[in-house]
This record gives C-alpha cells, structure tokens and sequence, in this order.
C-alpha cells in the first residue's frame, strides 16, 4: 500500500515514459523554426482576443474616467473611482460576491470532481444516463429553473413544507438576506457543477488506465488512488475549472437577476447585476460602470495570480 | 529578438485600432444625426412589449392607419420591456441610432431619464398632443420645460382587486370596500384571515409599488417638485413604511417573489384582494373558475396624510418619437391620427385589450360603460375612468428604479423593528448621494 | 471484503440515483409544461396535460417568427462552433507544445481578456462595429452574422482550455512526427486532432451552448427582427403582462434540445483511457 507515494513529480520506473513526458514541458530554448511556428500557431486567435476584447477595454477604461452621457462626455479624472468609496451597495455587491466565491466554487469544484470519477467507472452500469442527467440543469432553461426555484423554496413551498412536516421552522428563502444567499449558492451548485464535470470526465480520458492498474497490484485504495494519482494528473484541468469558476461566479449574474432580483434589499445582488443595473436598469451610467467593472478586474487578477502561484509551485 | 518585434506589432496595432475607434465613436453620434435628414418615410417601425396588450393595440391603431393613409407600411416589433431599454441606451450613448424604431413605447417611472440623459433624441410632440384632452397627472410625467414629449397610451390607475365571495365570508358587502382607509383596509384583511385563513394581499418584498402608490395618492415621491430628494421629511413616505409594517404584523399578507408568484397567488386563490394597478386585470381574468367572484373598489387612502385621496397610480407608458430616425413626421401623424386623438380606436381598445386611457374623452365611449361578467357584472372601465380623474400629479424624476433599490434596504429594516424615522434618515443621505450622481 | 464491496456500490447507485433525480427535476417539470395551460404552469402543476399541440401551434404562428430564430441560432452556432473550435485548439497547443517566456507571457495577458464583465464592454464594441459599418462594410458591421460570430470565434477560455489539455499529448509522438518528416501544420492536423477527440467534444459541447444561449451582445448588435435568435424571441415572449407559459415552455424545451442532442452525441467520446487505445 505504502509503496503508492510519489504520484507527484517524475514518475517511478513502473509508471510509462508518458507520464514522465508530459510533466517535463519546460523546454529553457526552442530552436529558431519551431520558434517561428509558435507565434504562427498563435497569431490569429491573439490578434482576434486584441481586437475584440482588448481594444473595447482600453476603451471602457477610458471611458472609466468620464462622466456624462452619449454625446455630453467630458473627462472627470478620479470621479468615478472616488464615488466607489462611498457607494454603499457597491460595498454590499462586492462583499456578496466575496462570500459566494470563498463558499461556493471549492464546495463544487471538488463535488464535480467527485461525481466525475463516479462516472468514469467502467464497471458502472447505467453510466450514459447519470452523465446526461447530471449535465442536464446546465442546458434547462434559465426561465424554467428560476420559476421552479422560486416555486419550491418559496415561503409557503415544497421545501418548507417539508421542513414543517418535520416539526422544523420553516426558512425564509427569500426574505432573509443570510439564506437568500444560500439559495443562490445552492441554484449555481445545482446548475454548474455537471458544466464542469464535463471538463473532468475529457480530462480523465487523458489519463493512461495502466497507471491505476499498477497502482491496483501496489494495493492501493481508492482514496489513495484519488489524493495520488488523479488530482495530481488533473492538476491542469482543476486549475482550469477552478480559475474559469472564480471568473464565473465574480461574474455571477443570471441566477440572482431571475431568482431573487437582488433582493432582500441589496442582500444578494452582485456586482455584475450591479454593473448591468448602472448601464440599464438606472439612470444609465457607463462612465461610472466601466470604473466599477475595472475593479473587478483588478480584483480577479489578484486572485487568478494567487491561483496559479499555488498551482504552479506544487507543479514544480 | 524577433518575437519582441512582432509582439511591439502587436501592441502597437492595438493601440492605432483602438485610438482610431476611439475617435469613432466619439463623433458618431454627429454623424448619424446628421446624415438623418429624411423626416418623412413611408415605412413606419414600433416597438413595444406584451403581445396581448401594447403590441396588440400599435397594431389595430395600424389599422385604423392604413384606412387614413394607405401608403405608409407599419411594422410593430415585441420584445421585452428590459431589451429595449437595452437597446435603446446602448443606441443613445455610442451616439449611433441605425437600429432604431420611429415610435417606441417607454414606462412613464423611465421617461424623465431619457428626455435629462440623452436630451436631443425624442422628438418633442407639443404640436401632436392636446393638453387640454389628457388627463394632467400623465402629461406631466413626459414633460420637460414646458414641451410635451409623448403620446399618452395606459393609465395605471390603482385599485382594490376583491373577492367577493372571501369578503362576504368575513361579514362585509361590496358597499363596505368603497373608499377605504387603509385602517379599515387592514381591519377587513383581520376578518377574512380570521373567517376564512386566506391572506388578504400579497406583498413581493423586492418592489415597492405599494409604497409608491400610498405615496401617489397623497400626490408625493421620492424626490419632490425639484427633482431633490424627499425622504426623511415626507409624511407620506413615512405614513406608507408605517401602513405597510401594519399589515405585515396584523398577519393579513403572505410573501409572492416576482411577478409570476404574486399573479399564481392571485389564480390559485391564495389570497382575497390584490391592491394594484387596473391593467392587473387581465391577470385576474387567467383563472376562468374564478368568474363572478371578482369585483373593484377605489385606492385605499392614508387617514394621517391630509392629502391623501382614494385615488394612485402604479406604471403606466406611453409612445415616443425618435429624433434621429428617418420618418419622425410620419411618426408623429401616425400618432396623432391614432393614439392622440381617435376617440373610435380608444374605445375599441378598451374592448379589445382592456386599455383604460388617460384620454379625457374617452370616457364617454360605449365600451367603457359595458358591464365586465367576470367582475360580477361591474362596469369596471367607468369606475377606472372615474378614478383615473382623481390621480394627484407628481415628478417622478429621473431616478424612480435606483431610489427604489436604496429604499427596499429601509424597507427592510422597518420590519425589523427599526424606527420609521431612523430608517428614512440613513436612506436619505444615501439618495442624494444618488441623485447628484446622476445630475 | 466483497460484503463491503457491494455496500459501497450500492451506496454509489443510491447517491448517483438521487443527485440525477434533482438535475432532472426541472427539466422534466419543463417538458410537463409545455403541455399544460399558462395558468396551469403558473401554478407549479406536475402532471402533463394536452395543451402540447396547441402550445406548438401557438408558438410557431405567433409573429415573433420562431422557426426563423431557430435557424438564426442553428447557423450562428455552427459556424460559431466549428470556427472557435478550429481557431482556438491551434492556439491553445502553439502555448503548450511550443512553449517559450514570450508566449507565456502573452497567454497571461490573453487571460485578462476573460475578466472584464461584458457590460462593461458592450459600448466600445457596439461603436466598433457601428463604425465598421458605417465605413462601407455593411456584411461585417452592426446586424450583420458576422458582428455575432466573430467575437465569439477566438476566446481565452477555449484557448485556456485546450492548453491545459494539451499538457497530457504524449511528447513522443510528436518525436516520432518530426522524425518521420511531417511539419508542425500536418502533425497538428494528423496526429493532435485525432487524439484529442475527448477534448474537442468537451470543446464543442461548450462552445455551441455559450454561442446558443448568447443573449446581451446579439440583443444589441441583432437590430432587425427577423435577425433575432432563439434567447431573444422567448425573451420578448416572456415579457407579456399575461405571459403564454404554456407557449413559452413550449419554445424553450425546443430551444433546449439541439444542445441536449450535442451533448448526447458528444458524451460517447468520454469513454475511459482514450489515449491508450491510439497507437
């Protein structure tokens, strides 16, 4: 069982050569063609992201700077930037936002994890139809699941009613901020964790079935065969999942525009909902929503950098 | 060295396209305000909202058009109220107009938004309406220095939906729910949760526009005659929170989120009354089994407010002309032979789609006095008409939607126990934080 | 030992059975309802009724044109698919298998590219396109497919996607590729494409679903209404004062099922050790 121990880092002899290649990508020097192919193989995607992507944001930070509206902008220096301070529900959206990224992503990214290698059992009978059922919430119609949510953690639903038929208190779902904003946590769990087992189960193909058959005459168990080999040989795609999931939820929009609206007062709107209510639902703001935006920028920077410092050094 | 070069490329052809876009699209809106020469066209675009109400009326007022002049070929476009606001600003602030529509239909909370952001984009309709023929409350929403900017379409006027089966269980009459306090109101909803254990209404705690009708009814806002804040000295504002709170601890109310929740607490009678705007009432209708139960007494008014009458609003809209769109004279005739003075189209919207006007001669049409069998054989459209007179005027101001979200925080903590006053006084601060944002 | 066995098995179906009775609830519920009455839908009823046809009727006559916005959608996201599929892989294995300082770099700040909420960019991108159409270049500005399709083709997100993957390509066939005398072009083409089938389905499934349900940048860059996609018309439908639920669920269990049929399709790829079994 013991024996099982180095899963990260160049494989033991018994492992294939595979394993051992793809880890050791660090190449210090290419040669001067393969150079060349490099940026030929990159160039149109990157020149695509600049112009589409890049160039409106230089534009939305300009634009951070502005105030006025349509044709009236006139520049206003720091304005934007200093109204944030004192903007109570900016301060309310981004501690929401906080709060649902530190809850959330880890409980689904390692949930995700967990039904994917349910999944990938061979021996599983019926495989196809939990993968499609559990795929499914993310393909339902954000119209017919925010109804159903509403319908079933209303004051007076299903859940509550069972709840009471238990003899417990029934919860204020909608009502109090605090499990207004489990409600949320729970909508985006139901509705992404299939969206990023997906990514999973294509990485678990990747993975060379030999290796988990050594690790079987080793004696391994199952546990051991999780925490060893398949995180770490996931590494990449937990990291993708992980950081495309933080952008996700900083960006979190639709459940809480369709579910709870924002509400109870401001208690779970986020700052995407808040960006799209200064463009659209408010006196229209642009100036002032690209400064907030560019927060956020900052912020999921920070946190993405964090991500892949963490992800990174344990790779090495 | 080389990958160095063609990253500075790189860069640098970012930087010439983004400058270049830049400069677009600072002096599009030039442009294209410009080059809209053409005020006539013989192709006319609108857009509005709900297929079986606004969108169905654009399109029999068409109609009546082709009959006045044949040669101007109508397209009424639906979509949702939030897509053309979208639509609409996006429009506005990059300054190109292309996709626009010649008449639009906007919510009278948005309108004076629109005519302070982006002032030279609606057209200014003085000469297609005739004020002395709208009611005064309606007009004064679409104006801005003394020009009229719109088409009236809906009133909103606000009333008490009731069952009148549920009412009768609880020992009262139809006599007993004309002209309200909200007192007596809250004393009837006691009763009927007493006698019969439904709620008596269904509060939605992400909208206020209950509060907003209190307030109406006493001819207040958020913000007053100035546009500047009014919260922690307005008696209305204080007595509604105050109302509100009432009924929520007398137990006469349930929770509905959203507008679905609220319209199946209604059909699924879950509750005894709905206290709203009249244009509900096609809701109401949806559930059949309920015909003949219903019937529809005046806004209940607040007894501390001296001025408060049995008469509010809730939402309403109305048409505007673009501008910068080619064709906005057609778009005005076509208003003006149709929604702006046709007595004949108003009054077969009233049978068609349930349309109260705010057209003061619309009241004499013959559809308005018709006897509704499902309210129980009440003449509903004469006593809207007859209450739509009573609405006080208020501003609305530019900043009814972002207000509001600062409101349902006091909102809030009134339920929890938080003095009135208290509460008005921190929100106040905040809103005028608000508003000199948006000026 | 094997009593154990059974237990955790059993345990496994049991947790397995539940977790797919919750996903598919809703879906389920949404199919009933697209045979029951609008008020019927409103309140939350669980048993199918026999509006189904008349739903069907209603939807497909109405004027907002919804088969046009099927195959407003259905090209979209084809074309959308097939070229950010294409676009993006090459892109994603250029990062990996040809690594240097440069180009990570660059892949960096490409990431930055996904973090900036969309709203926050819609004006600039609306002005882009506008003055590119207002240049003379009608196909490629505002309303055009292409104003839709292209931002979409080339995103740090697939790029991210299909780099991370790549880091599982066995290296030594691209040693054998080399040696064997194939270029960079034909040894992505040849020997990448194929083994990466899995990763292309993931890819795919993905891509049609974000390009399908697509719903502020073609509100605003879509200006005529027989241009509008699915999203757009059920989202004007649900706009009513009196919304048609019955009708409406009607168009979104539609609306649904090409993205349900991909996955389906697709998730056959996801067959256990796909890399060992290519030679």
């Amino acid at each position: 069982m013991k024996q099982v121990t180095a899963a990260p880092g160049p494989g033991p002899s018994g492992r294939p050569k595979k394993q051992a290649a793809s880890r050791s990508q660090r190449r210090p020097t290419l040669d001067r063609t393969l150079n060349r192919w490099g940026w030929a193989f990159v160039a149109l995607s990157v020149i695509l992201i600049c112009v589409f992507v890049f160039v409106p944001m230089v534009q939305a930070l300009i634009m951070s700077f502005q105030t006025g509206k349509g044709a009236n902008v006139r520049f206003a220096g720091l304005l934007n930037y200093k109204r944030m301070l004192t903007d109570t529900t900016m301060r309310k959206a981004l501690f929401n936002t906080i709060i649902y990224l530190i809850i959330q992503v880890p409980i689904m990214i390692l949930f995700a994890l967990f039904i994917s290698i349910l999944l990938n059992d061979k021996t599983l009978k019926g495989r196809s139809f939990f993968r499609v059922a559990i795929f499914l919430p993310c393909i339902t119609s954000l119209v017919s699941y925010s109804l159903i949510m509403k319908n079933i953690f209303s004051n007076d639903g299903l859940f509550n009613q069972m709840l009471m038929g238990l003899g417990m208190e029934p919860i204020l779902w909608t009502t109090d901020p605090i499990w207004a904003k489990v409600l949320i946590i729970v909508s985006i769990t139901w509705r992404w964790t299939g969206y990023n087992m997906i990514f999973y189960l294509s990485g678990l193909q990747n993975i060379d079935p030999s290796i988990y058959e050594a690790a079987d005459i080793d004696g391994a168990n199952a546990f051991q065969k999780f925490t060893r080999m398949t995180v770490p040989l996931l590494k990449p795609i937990i990291l993708f999942t992980t950081i495309t999931s933080t952008i996700g939820t900083l960006q979190l929009f639709d459940e809480v525009k369709n579910i709870t609206e924002g509400g109870p007062a401001n208690g779970t709107v986020t700052i995407s909902q808040y960006i799209y209510n200064l463009c659209f639902e408010y006196t229209p703001n642009f100036g002032y929503a690209s400064a907030v935006a560019f927060l956020v920028v900052v912020l999921i920077v920070i946190l993405s950098l964090v991500q892949m410092r963490l992800g990174g050094k344990e790779n090495q | 060295m080389k990958k160095r070069r063609i990253l500075a490329a790189l860069l640098s052809a970012a930087m010439v396209l983004s400058l270049a876009g830049c400069t677009k699209g600072g002096d599009d809106g030039a442009s294209s305000s410009a080059g809209a020469g053409n005020s006539t066209s013989n192709k006319l675009t609108i857009w509005a909202w709900d297929d079986t109400f606004n969108v169905k009326a654009a399109n029999i007022a068409k109609e009546y058009y082709a009959k006045i002049n044949p040669d101007v070929q109508v397209n009424v476009v639906s979509m949702s109220q939030d897509d053309i606001v979208v639509k609409l600003n996006t429009a506005f602030e990059s300054g190109n107009t292309s996709g626009l529509p010649n008449i639009v239909l906007i919510e009278d909370y948005r309108i004076q938004n629109y005519l302070q952001s982006y002032p030279d984009q609606l057209s200014d309709l003085s000469d297609v309406v005739d004020s002395s023929k709208f009611m005064d409350y309606k007009l004064k929403t679409m104006t801005k220095d003394g020009k009229i900017y719109g088409v009236p379409f809906d009133s909103g006027v606000a009333c008490v939906f009731y069952r009148t089966d549920l009412i009768e269980q609880a020992g009262y009459k139809k006599e007993d729910m004309q002209d309200l306090t909200w007192q007596e109101f809250i004393e009837i909803g006691k009763k009927v949760k007493e006698k019969t254990g439904k709620a008596m209404l269904s509060l939605d705690p992400n909208d206020l526009g209950l509060i907003r009708m209190m307030m109406q009814s006493a001819g207040k806002w958020y913000v007053d005659e100035d546009g500047k804040a009014d919260i922690k000295d307005n008696a209305a504002l204080k007595e509604a929170l105050t109302i509100y709170k009432q009924m929520q601890d007398a137990g006469i109310t349930t929770t509905a989120s959203g507008w679905d929740a609220g319209v199946a607490a209604v059909n699924s009678g879950k509750v005894a009354s709905s206290v709203i705007g009249c244009w509900y009432a096609s809701s109401i209708k949806k559930a059949e089994d309920q015909s003949g139960k219903w019937a529809i007494a005046s806004f209940p008014r607040m007894s501390n407010v001296s001025k408060s009458v049995n008469a509010s609003n809730l939402g309403g809209a109305s048409w505007y002309v673009l501008e910068k769109v080619d064709g906005k004279n057609t778009a005005k005739e076509f208003l003006k032979s149709t929604f702006a003075s046709n007595t004949e189209l108003l009054d077969q919207l009233c049978k068609d789609v349930s349309l109260v006007s705010t057209y003061k001669e619309a009241a004499n049409g013959a559809n308005v006095s018709a006897a509704d069998q499902f309210f129980s054989g009440q003449a509903i459209y004469k006593d809207f008409a007859a209450w739509t007179e009573k609405i006080p005027a208020v501003n609305y101001g530019v900043a009814t939607y972002d207000v509001e979200k600062k409101m349902t925080e006091a909102l809030q903590n009134v339920l929890k126990g938080t003095a009135v006053t208290d509460a008005l006084k921190k929100v106040h601060t905040e809103v005028e934080g608000i508003l000199s944002a948006v000026g | 030992m094997k009593k154990q066995n059974v237990c955790l098995t059993a345990l496994k179906y049991v947790f397995l059975s539940i977790l797919a009775f919750i996903s598919i609830f809703p879906f389920v519920w949404m199919i009933i309802s697209a045979t029951n009455t609008a008020a019927d839908v409103g309140q939350g009823k669980l048993t199918p009724g026999g509006e189904l046809l008349t739903n069907l009727k209603n939807l497909f006559t109405s004027e907002l044109g919804f088969g046009q916005a099927l195959l407003n959608s259905a090209v979209i996201a084809v074309i959308t698919t097939v070229l950010a599929l294409l676009i993006s892989s090459i892109a994603g294995y250029g990062f990996e298998i040809f690594r240097s300082k440069a180009r990570d770099r660059v892949f960096s700040i490409l990431l930055l590219s996904m973090m900036v909420p969309f709203c926050a960019l819609m004006i600039p991108l609306y002005r882009m396109f506008s003055s590119i159409g207002q240049s003379g270049f009608t196909a490629f500005g505002l309303n055009s497919m292409f104003s839709v399709i292209v931002p979409l083709v080339s995103t740090a997100f697939l790029i991210f996607f299909f780099r991370q993957n790549t880091k599982s390509f066995p290296r030594d066939i691209l040693e054998a590729a080399r040696i064997d005398g194939l270029n960079e072009l034909q040894i992505f083409f040849r020997m990448y494409v194929p083994v990466m089938k899995t990763t292309y389905a993931a890819g795919a499934i993905i891509t049609f679903m974000n390009s399908w349900n697509n719903y502020l940048w073609p509100l605003v860059a879509l200006q005529s209404p027989e241009k509008r996609t699915v999203p757009l018309v059920l989202s004007a439908m649900g706009s009513s004062y009196t919304p048609d639920y019955g009708m409406i669920m009607a168009g979104i269990v539609i609306a649904t099922l090409p993205t349900g049929i991909i996955f389906f399709v697709m998730q056959k790829q996801f067959v256990a050790g796909m890399i060992g079994s290519v030679k």
